[in-house]
């Protein structure tokens, strides 16, 4: 029977469910965009302030969840964009959807499946995390009606997260079948009793790696990514490419960790040509974008790849290095889409690198943020995207996978190109073809504050990262 | 060869040749007739596994009201041979080859899988009577529970969302009044 000391444990989740539930019965009274959305902030930053409260330790809620260091710190992550994205979603929509109250719940509920994501120890758990993720996602991103191009990227999210879930359920099936059990623990001592694996549970394992390798855009699984961000409204992109993403790859490092799955040599070699490839691909494919969110798309995809490299190292270092690298990530995304929404006006998104051309002339504080923010995905020194690629690389060469590293630094610098070509634009020269006579979106508060906000965080934990390196090694030991 | 035995074969091979069946049929309202009869051999291997509960919400939700829906929505969308989308021949040939590759992958693993911890408790086991299921669902699966409850929450707030007819342009400035103030 749970507690009242498990309830207190679960308190993010349950302030977002109720969060939920409340902003649903108040649209039945009255509709008030303002309200909806201060009303989604302050749970979010409630969520996030009440990890505060949860005891130290690790805790099994009845053996489906575990809040420990590592879960509360994903917790506080992913509520933290959360709020960043209700913020900026606010005049997004005030201005281009009449009826945006409803956006809130569906952003609250899939933010909820993300967050008892984190705390999964059971495929039960995980597996119905990960549907209360998409279901909300499937209308989210075609929650723009006017749009069609949202409707359709809808549509092919929907069916191609259904096939991939039903991958996922059958190799979760099989790997049932050989163990004996769902949760990770019971699974990990299943395997450790056998020895060996079976055929059955790497054919499980190998179906349950295509189910979380979509959700998380690696490459052969990748091909949903650039329709769906360029289709979605920017807010839910950023959303689908942080919140959505970090909480499987926090999952999948639970997954892998605790159970040893990778030290059989086959599921490591399967993940190392997964992570070659969408390094590779990834930045290769990104190259020829003139869509910025594309653009974005595929980056995000090289992204994931970097990661991969920190979590095939299977040391404390690789998964200090990806938690860190995850959280510039999150924080980089989010500004690289809230320039986008910044520059979006009612007719459409600034779609097109040329939307940015002489930027700097026009706004320059807007293009020192985008700037850093590319520089920052791109891994130059004094941001933070470059200490984490450093730390990625170190935790790589410790370990000794050379293939992995080298194809690490050969994509970054295929990387550095298409970053420094939207970096390049905005220094032109002024457009000439001021078409866009509409005024942009963004507004100073409270759009141009959380920019500069997380602008501000890149180079701090690109100056001064151990503030946030001091935290990751506390929870990184944690997980085994 | 005891009768659960025979049941057991029966409902087996019932249920494959149907399932195919439900893959192979051209016209989709014979597809979703084979669904159902799957349904029901299912409903039986539940039954064969002494779980009575599960038998009869799987008759009743899947069998019963889930199908007879999906035998609506195809009706109403009225889908013919004629305005089916041609398919290509290439496309046709590499399902084929991965689909294949995923079959052979899973027969060659299965093949070898050990059989002796995976007897299933026929007649005995109590897992799906109703008492059991019922402690089983509020007590240690409390949490998931509730989760599945968000998640037809959000289902369904999703498809009201996506569903809903365009306000008319009075409504819609009401709408946008009270988002204004």
């Amino acid at each position: 029977m749970i507690s009242l000391t498990g309830l207190n444990l679960i308190l993010p989740q349950l302030i977002i469910a109720l969060a939920a539930i409340i902003v649903m019965l108040s649209i039945a009274v009255k509709r008030c965009h303002r309200f909806t959305n201060l009303f989604t902030l302050l749970s979010f930053a409630a969520a996030a302030i009440s990890v505060l409260y949860i005891p130290r330790g690790s805790f099994g809620v009845s053996s489906l969840f575990v809040v420990d260091g590592f879960g509360k710190f994903f917790t506080v992550l992913i509520a933290c964009a959360g709020f960043v994205i209700t913020l900026m979603s606010y005049h997004y929509l005030n201005a281009r959807e009449k009826r945006n109250e409803e956006y809130y719940i569906l952003l609250l509920l899939s933010s909820l499946g993300a967050l008892t994501m984190v705390i999964s120890n059971h495929f039960v758990s995980f597996f119905l995390s990960l549907e209360v993720l998409s279901v909300s996602l499937y209308a989210l991103i075609g929650y723009l009606k006017e749009e069609p191009a949202g409707i359709e990227s809808g549509i092919k999210y929907l069916v191609l997260a259904a096939v991939s879930s039903s991958f996922l359920l059958f190799g979760i099936a099989l790997i049932y079948m050989q163990t004996g059990h769902l949760d990770l623990s019971g699974i990990a001592a299943g395997l450790s009793s056998s020895g060996e694996f079976s055929g059955v549970f790497i054919a499980g394992l190998a179906m349950v790696i295509v189910g979380i390798g979509f959700k998380m855009a690696l490459v052969p699984f990748h091909l949903w990514t650039p329709d769906i961000y360029a289709g979605a409204s920017a807010p839910v992109s950023a959303f689908v490419a942080t919140v959505s993403k970090g909480a499987v790859f926090a999952f999948l490092l639970r997954l892998f960790y605790s159970t040893g799955g990778l030290e059989n040599k086959n599921v490591w070699t399967v993940f190392t040509i997964i992570a070659v490839a969408s390094m590779l691909f990834g930045n290769w494919l990104a190259l020829r974008q003139q869509n910025i969110k594309r653009l974005l798309a595929y980056s995000s995809i090289g992204h994931l790849g970097y990661l991969m490299v920190a979590f095939l190292a299977i040391t404390d270092r690789g998964m200090q290095a990806a938690t860190f690298y995850l959280v510039v990530y999150f924080t980089g995304m989010l500004a690289a889409f809230g320039t986008v929404i910044y520059m979006s006006n009612k007719k459409g998104e600034a779609l097109y690198i040329d939307d940015y051309r002489g930027l700097f002339w026009k706004k320059p504080w807007l293009a020192a943020i985008f700037t850093t923010v590319m520089l920052s995905l791109a891994g130059i020194p004094l941001t933070a995207g470059f200490l984490g690629k450093l730390y990625l690389l170190t935790a790589g060469t410790e370990v000794g996978i050379w293939l992995l590293v080298i194809v690490l630094v050969v994509s970054s610098g295929i990387g550095l190109f298409y970053y420094l070509r939207v970096v390049a634009v905005m220094f032109a020269g002024k457009n000439e073809n001021e078409a866009s006579s509409e005024p942009v979106i963004g507004k100073i508060f409270p759009h141009g504050l959380v920019l500069t906000l997380l602008f501000l965080l890149l180079l701090w934990f690109g100056v001064y990262p151990s503030s946030l390196l001091e935290i990751i090694q506390q929870i990184a030991s944690v997980i085994r | 060869m005891s009768i659960t035995l025979i049941l057991f074969w029966f409902l087996s091979v019932l249920a494959l040749f149907s399932a195919a069946m439900v893959v192979a049929s051209k016209n989709p309202v014979y597809s979703v007739l084979w669904l159902i009869l799957v349904f029901f051999a299912i409903s039986g291997h539940y039954l064969l596994l002494n779980a009575q509960f599960l038998a009869i919400v799987n008759i009743i939700v899947y069998a019963g009201a889930i199908m007879v829906l999906f035998l609506f929505v195809i009706m109403l969308m009225n889908l013919n041979k004629s305005n089916e989308p041609k398919r290509n021949k290439w496309l046709n040939l590499a399902g084929v080859l991965a689909g294949g590759c995923l079959l052979l992958v899973l027969v060659a693993a299965l093949k070898n899988a050990e059989t002796k911890a995976t007897l299933a408790e026929t007649g005995t086991g109590n897992i799906g009577l109703i008492e059991n299921l019922g402690k089983a669902l509020f007590t240690d699966y409390v949490v998931p529970f509730e989760i599945s409850s968000v998640l037809f929450l959000s289902a369904m707030v999703g498809a009201v969302v996506l569903g809903k007819k365009e306000s008319s342009p009075d409504t819609a400035g009401q709408s946008g009044k009270s988002s204004e103030k």
